[in-house]
């Protein structure tokens, strides 16, 4: 995917090949505290530290309410954190930016436009011109299926397509980091794996970094390298563990595979026995 | 084809003001009160009113007052609006001060406008700028903080400032509501503009009628007031039309045809 350089020294960066193990975001002992009532203080992320790979397809999974969403946004620029810091490429975060671009459950389209507005509106943005800006748009609308839909108004679309279209919108302005909140959380199960399988093999033409936040084992375990797990209350890091499973992978192979079941089984049973050990509330 | 459903909904006003006209046709001719003639004398006496030249410069005179207090109210409320709902010390502010002057009839304040600024266009002008204000500000202010914080921070990561998201993503996300509160507005503008040059006589649709009344020359109220409810039901119905054009792609809502003010 064609990067625009937007300052001078990536004009003059030499052109390497991609260094697998260059780290991209760093998260340093990030806290997260929200003040829930007036005297009552909520630790939604405790002493979070974490390093994502350039390239590196990375699910956070987790309870509902174990501050998956706030680590996300906080690498996102949209939240910043109680203490800690999260790094991009050793830049401290201090705001959003098109280098991490966010994709979220609800979508967030932006309704008074098409489906080619929407995915126009980045790069527009980045001071592409009209006519460059739509036919990129319109490849990237292609390439995630929804051909013919161009100048359908959001609210025209079922929650698949408008998921598709939040992808497309936010792969247009070429970000580094894609930053998925549960993007798959509000489709129905058959969407859902459709989608998984087009984000992967989106993913696997450019691998671009990801990071992916999702309460589904079997979805963390089928797209990632690698599955941060989080416990709750507060929110921490429990383990990160490496999934090894081939590339590209295919869904329906995959099932099948007695190493992805084993990984799946494990995973879930790490957390029956975290519940078991955790708060008898 | 005009199916049956679509005839019926364009012929339902003017059935409404047939019914209207004939009910009042009928009280007239039962009551036979000199000071309320039927329906066809007041109509008739339409023409006469719109080809004096008089009353023609005093209705235009009223409609450019109308037209200049309710385009400045938009243009101050929208942005201020707007910035109370995306801005929790802005909201802080204005919200009390509008407490306030909310409910007092903007025509009250009419006394005390006169004793400063007389009794000419801007007394007038500013009456009906304070009468459209408020809804405006109102919806603008309400349609401002429903609007989803994740389309913002979508709107931040390409690169939007605070005040590009303000009139790039607030502002069109918010423009149903938005236009729900002019469209309010500029009935209150109608209704403020004949109020005003009720109480400032001086010039205006309001004073054509109010003189009428005084000389006991009960046709041309009641066709003053034909003229000026026919204003309002067009000026209305054009705006509807311009709103439905700009909001098509929000979600399909309910809406009567025409607004009766
Ligand atoms: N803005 C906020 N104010 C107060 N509490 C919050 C806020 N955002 C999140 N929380 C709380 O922090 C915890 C983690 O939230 P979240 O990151 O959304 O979890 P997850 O995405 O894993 O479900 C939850 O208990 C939630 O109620
Ligand atoms: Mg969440």
């Amino acid at each position: 995917m064609k990067v625009v350089p937007s300052r001078s020294s990536e004009w003059v960066r030499p052109v390497t090949s991609q260094r697998p193990a260059s780290t991209i975001i760093e998260i340093d002992r990030v806290s997260q505290v929200f003040q829930t009532s007036a005297r009552k203080d909520h630790l939604a992320l405790s002493d979070i530290s974490l390093t994502i790979e350039e390239g590196a397809f990375v699910s956070i999974l987790g309870p509902s309410g174990c501050g998956k969403s706030t680590l996300l946004y906080i690498v996102g620029g949209f939240v910043s954190p109680t203490t800690g810091a999260a790094k991009m490429k050793g830049q401290a975060i201090t705001g959003p930016g098109p280098d991490r671009g966010p994709v979220f459950q609800e979508f967030a389209l932006f309704p008074w436009k098409t489906v080619l507005g929407n995915v126009m509106y980045g790069p527009r943005q980045q001071g592409v011109r009209a006519n460059e800006a739509e036919v990129q748009s319109r490849a990237l609308i292609e390439m995630v299926g929804l051909k013919g839909y161009e100048n359908f108004y959001p609210k025209e679309l079922s929650g698949g397509m408008k998921q598709r279209v939040a992808l497309a919108r936010t792969l247009a302005y070429h970000p580094e980091v894609l930053l998925m909140d549960e993007p798959f959380g509000a489709l129905d199960a058959h969407t859902r794996t459709r989608l998984q399988n087009d984000l992967l093999n989106i993913w696997e033409r450019d691998r671009k970094t990801v990071l992916f936040v999702t309460h589904s084992v079997d979805e963390a375990v089928f797209l990632s390298d690698k599955v941060v797990m989080m416990s709750k209350s507060p929110g921490r890091i429990r383990e990160v563990i490496e999934i090894d499973l081939p590339r590209p992978r295919r869904r329906n192979e995959l099932l099948l595979d007695p190493r992805y079941q084993k990984c799946v089984v494990d995973i879930e049973r790490m957390f029956d026995e975290s519940d078991k050990v955790g708060s008898p509330s | 084809m005009i199916s049956a459903a679509a005839l019926t909904r364009r012929a339902a006003p003017v059935l409404a003001c047939a019914a209207l006209l004939a009910v009042w046709q009928i009280a007239s001719l039962a009551l036979k009160s000199d000071s309320f003639p039927t329906a066809l004398e007041a109509i008739r006496t339409i023409p006469d009113i719109l080809g004096d030249q008089e009353s023609l410069i005093n209705i235009l005179a009223s409609l450019r007052r109308m037209a200049i207090g309710f385009g400045i109210a938009v243009l101050v409320s929208i942005p201020l609006g707007l910035l109370m709902g995306r801005s929790r010390a802005v909201a802080a502010f204005f919200n009390p001060l509008l407490m306030v002057i909310y409910p007092v009839p903007k025509a009250a304040l009419m006394p005390i406008i006169m004793l400063w600024l007389g009794v000419g266009d801007i007394t007038k002008t500013l009456v009906i700028f304070l009468g459209v204000s408020l809804p405006v500000i109102y919806h603008s202010f309400e349609g401002a903080k429903a609007v989803e914080e994740k389309m913002l921070w979508s709107g931040a990561a390409m690169g939007l400032s605070p005040l590009q998201r303000l009139a790039r993503i607030v502002l069109p996300a918010a423009l149903p509501e938005i236009l729900t509160g002019c469209r309010t507005g500029l009935v209150l503008a109608l209704i403020t503009m004949i109020t005003s040059e009720m109480i400032a006589r001086q010039s205006g649709a309001g004073n054509i009628l109010f003189n009428a009344l005084d000389m006991g020359q009960y046709d041309t109220v009641y066709a003053m007031i034909i003229i000026v409810g026919a204003m309002g039901i067009c000026l209305d119905a054009a705006f509807e039309r311009i709103r439905a054009r700009l909001v098509r792609w929000s979600e399909p809502q309910f809406d009567m045809p025409l607004s009766f003010s």
